[in-house]
């Protein structure tokens, strides 16, 4: 195992020691919104210049949002407000949407205003009587670090501004954190696996952070006794606050999310070990292994090809680690080059154990750009690659025939959205890899013309 | 026809004046938010080949563009190669300590990792309020490293979308090297953007390039749209420059006429035969080719009589109400009212947004000039604060308006649904590409022919419940 930079001492997860990156993450005021649209009827307003809008219609399209249901607004700052200071118009441009029929307004600053040093927090604060919703305002400008800063800076804000201690817990309950921290274009769908797992064993979900969450789970997420972090790239500061303050137990910890059947039986049987439903969990494990064998055996799928050929993955660590397993056991690839866009310790450490676990030596990059990443295909050369459409035009010329798009699409395909959590993602993983199988056969260039 | 949800209803003269003299600008600052400069200057460089748009700030600025015009628009839809978007990655600690050292080794970096034939230093909100002197380390960098090193300032809240467009192709003008020669019956297009490949709505140039040979004209350059560093160099040797678009073009023309003393050509959008023409002879006549422009004016007309002749037929009596508000904007809705008149129909221009009107002051000024002078209503829905709220509403007047004139048809897109023949010009749609020159008249020949022959076709609840919501049928 090589890993071929560092943060980790630092913790930050995505700085690059280049001072020329070519990034795969948005930054943080990005990941701030996509948080705070998470949130049902309420309303995000970007205290920026007009350009940082574009970030948030990314993060209003990957929640999911509805426009007739959520709008977004931005106070377009020019060169007076940078100059004289913003806050006179963020004022008004509140006291503009004030009859929205909302329950949160979240004002979320950018670089510009956070610079020049406008007080978003006392704005709100002096707005607020006269409001009928709540105004949640998060320092979040892009210079604070990836989006995966972000979306742990807003979840921090919003739970120290919003979680009341005080509410009753639900017996064997428990609260979800960033679940839209997440590669997977369609994540929802990880998501909704998630859920109806816990429905399933009758654990009582309390709060989503954030997904169509109402105001009212926020609120009420204390209740709950325990907290899953869905994402390995972001979240786990919350459920440390969780823990901390309000004694949540975390559960699934250090344990790689459930894709492929390893990973999936591994994680559903962590859980029925903390709620007591082991055997639910043992049915669910052994009836989901039994649907996609049967359906492998009647679909017949062309992943079975690829024995042991050498692959690479390109992912954020919340898809990126639990695929070397599944890659390595499920479909028998060898993994010779991963590159994570994150590299803090815990993913390092996840990394490094299942990498062992499986006997693997690995070219390894955190924390990798888009150079980095061509750079390491270009010296494994591996014969597919499970990433992006990025990956499929940067590895141009390196005579790589398979590029598997998993995450990070640029084109949305997809009208329904296919989870790679559990059983049936399993099978979504496989027809990923047959469409790229069948599209690898055919010829680049026409031989001949027919004649009619 | 005056009714509430009307704010404005008079011509294109009288709406000019009103967004002079500021009466007539939406005052609301939590709608509708264009572009900022630093996304429109990344746009017009991006159309350089093999350059590093070297974009000093966070992250978040050159992602969306990466993704959305490199990636996406670039490679899969038009299959250029991969180019790379570098970012200096600014932290809390160069906001407070200064990013000058850590862009000077980027642009270094950027050097040895892509091997480019320009870097250019895009500077963002960040690094332009805490003081980065970019142009002065694009000075210093361009020492250091063996292709030239030009900066911009481009932050995000330094100016309105347009002004990145036009800072950009002011820069572009440094790369301009004196004369060796001129190259004969050679012109420049300029005012495309969106590179590497040719510009966004690459068939109508495609049109104007194969007209141009069919002259026997050259095109150097297509600035900034897939031209190359070594064309941008000679880009002074040619007799004219000449626009694919008025609005776009004509701050480069009439700069390097000022600067350099190479004629501009001041044409319109090439919309139907008689703005074609216009275009081609505004071309070759200064280059002294006017009797073979004329000649293939001749025989392309010819070819496309039959269109002619349906588009006078069909359109004549008629109001056309054109709608193209946002996308693919305002300066081709007024090139389309003026192939409207041409054909006979009388054009109503709706909701040209007056925010759209003073940031292009100096094209619809000039579009006045020619002649062109179209009745125009704006509605309140423009001003509502958020899309649905305001496209909602501005779809219901829309169908109120049309109703209130005679044999009504409507210009625009599919996503309206006013009660009248529909002619969708989205230029989402390939299957009807190019609309400019004489392939242009057949494809909006082609539209208008399947907007009145299938006008009684049920249209789709599915799409009109999706845009506007239940209960619209």
């Amino acid at each position: 195992m090589v890993p071929a930079n560092g943060d980790e001492q630092t913790g930050r997860k995505t700085r690059s020691p280049e001072a020329c990156s070519n990034p795969y993450l948005r930054c943080a005021f990005n990941g701030a919104a996509l948080t705070a649209l998470g949130v049902s009827h309420s309303a995000l307003l970007a205290h920026s210049p007009q350009g940082c809008e574009y970030l948030v219609n990314a993060a209003f399209a990957a929640q999911e949002c509805d426009y007739m249901e959520t709008m977004t607004l931005c106070t377009k700052l020019c060169v007076d407000e940078i100059v004289h200071g913003g806050e006179d118009i963020l004022a008004r441009t509140i006291r503009e949407v004030k009859e929205l029929p909302i329950a949160a307004l979240f004002v979320i600053s950018a670089c510009g205003p956070e610079i020049v040093g406008d007080d978003i927090a006392a704005v709100c604060e002096s707005l607020q009587p006269e409001m009928k919703f709540r105004l949640v305002p998060i320092a979040s400008p892009g210079f604070r670090g990836s989006q995966y800063d972000g979306i742990d800076i807003a979840l921090d804000t919003i739970l120290k501004t919003l979680a009341d201690g005080g509410v009753k817990k639900v017996p064997g309950s428990i609260c979800l954190i960033a679940p839209h921290a997440n590669a997977n274009p369609t994540w929802p769908a990880d998501l909704a696996w998630v859920k109806q797992v816990l429905m399933q064993m009758n654990i009582p979900v309390v709060s989503t952070l954030t997904y169509r969450t109402p105001l009212s789970d926020i609120i009420n997420s204390a209740s709950a006794e325990t907290c899953l972090v869905l994402s390995h790239d972001a979240g786990q500061k919350a459920a440390d606050y969780f823990s901390a303050t309000y004694g949540l137990d975390q559960v699934c910890k250090g344990i790689p999310l459930p894709i492929g059947m390893t990973n999936t039986q591994r994680w559903l049987s962590a859980l029925g070990e903390r709620f007591d439903t082991l055997k639910a969990a043992d049915e669910m494990v052994a009836e989901g292994e039994r649907m996609v064998t049967t359906t492998c055996r009647r679909k017949w799928p062309m992943a079975r090809f690829l024995y042991r050929t050498p692959a690479a993955i390109v992912a954020d660590a919340t898809i990126g680690i639990p695929l070397v397993r599944f890659v390595t056991e499920e479909m028998e690839m060898t993994p010779r080059f991963i590159a994570l866009y994150s590299g803090n310790r815990s993913v390092r450490d996840l990394l490094d154990g299942e990498l062992k676990s499986l006997g693997l030596a690995t070219k390894i990059e955190y924390g990798t750009d888009v150079y980095k990443t061509r750079q390491g295909l270009q010296e494994i050369v591996p014969r597919v690659v499970f990433g992006s459409t990025i990956e499929r035009h940067a590895a141009d010329g390196l005579g790589i025939p398979y590029v598997v798009e998993v995450v990070k699409m640029m084109r949305q395909f997809r009208m329904i959205n296919r989870e790679y959590f559990g059983y049936t993602g399993i099978l979504n993983l496989f027809e990923a890899v047959q469409n790229e199988w069948t599209m690898a056969w055919r010829s680049k260039e026409k031989r001949y013309r027919a004649k009619w | 026809m005056e009714t509430d949800s009307i704010v404005f209803h008079g011509n294109l003269q009288q709406l000019l004046e009103k967004v002079e003299t500021g009466e007539m600008v939406p005052k609301l600052q939590a709608s509708h938010a264009p572009m900022c400069k630093f996304f429109t200057a990344y746009y017009v460089i991006s159309g350089i080949r093999h350059v590093v748009p070297l974009v000093h700030g966070p992250t978040g600025c050159p992602l969306y563009m990466s993704d959305f015009v490199r990636t996406r628009e670039c490679c899969e839809i038009r299959g250029v190669p991969l180019e790379p978007t570098a970012c200096t990655t600014l932290d809390e600690s160069n906001v407070i300590y200064g990013g000058e050292g850590k862009l000077l080794d980027a642009v270094k970096e950027a050097y040895a990792k892509y091997h480019p034939d320009l870097i250019v230093i895009l500077s963002c909100c960040c690094s332009g309020i805490i003081g980065d002197d970019v142009e002065s380390i694009a000075r210093e960098a361009e020492k250091q490293v063996g292709c030239r090193v030009l900066a911009l300032k481009s932050e995000g809240f330094g100016g309105d979308f347009r002004s990145g467009y036009e800072d950009a192709f002011k820069l572009i003008m440094e790369l301009m090297e004196p004369p060796k020669t001129t190259m004969k019956g050679t012109i420049n297009i300029l005012g495309a953007r969106w590179g590497p490949s040719p510009t966004e709505f690459n068939w109508d140039l495609d049109e104007i390039e194969r007209l141009l040979s069919a002259i026997g004209i050259k095109v150097n350059a297509v600035i900034a749209g897939g031209c190359t560093v070594e064309q941008i160099r000679h880009a002074r040797e040619v007799e004219l420059n000449a626009s694919w678009c008025y609005d776009w073009g004509q701050k480069l023309g009439d700069l390097i006429q000022q600067r350099f003393g190479v004629p501009y050509s001041r044409t319109g959008q090439p919309y139907g035969p008689e703005a074609t023409r216009e275009w081609l002879l505004g071309v070759a006549t200064p280059l002294g080719m006017e009797k073979e422009a004329s000649a293939v004016i001749e025989r392309e007309t010819r070819e496309v009589e039959p269109d002619l002749a349906y588009l006078r037929q069909a359109l004549s009596g008629k109001t056309a109400i054109i709608e193209i508000s946002e996308f693919p904007g305002p300066i081709r809705a007024l090139s389309l009212a003026r192939m409207a008149e041409e054909f006979g129909a009388h054009p109503v221009v709706i909701n040209v947004h007056p925010y759209t009107i003073k940031e292009r002051m100096p094209s619809i000024k000039y579009i006045l000039e020619t002649g062109i002078n179209p009745e125009i209503i704006l509605t309140k829905g423009l001003f509502k604060l958020g899309s649905f709220r305001s496209s909602k509403e501005t779809e219901d007047e829309l169908e109120a308006i049309v109703r209130g004139y005679d044999n009504p048809i409507f210009f625009g897109n599919s996503g309206r649904f006013p009660p009248c023949p529909v002619v969708n010009l989205t230029l989402m749609n390939p299957a009807f590409q190019p609309q400019y020159g004489y392939k242009g008249i057949r494809n909006i020949a082609a539209l208008v022919r399947q907007a009145l022959e299938y006008k009684d076709l049920p249209r789709s609840r599915l799409f009109k419940g999706m845009l506007y919501g239940a209960g619209k049928r």
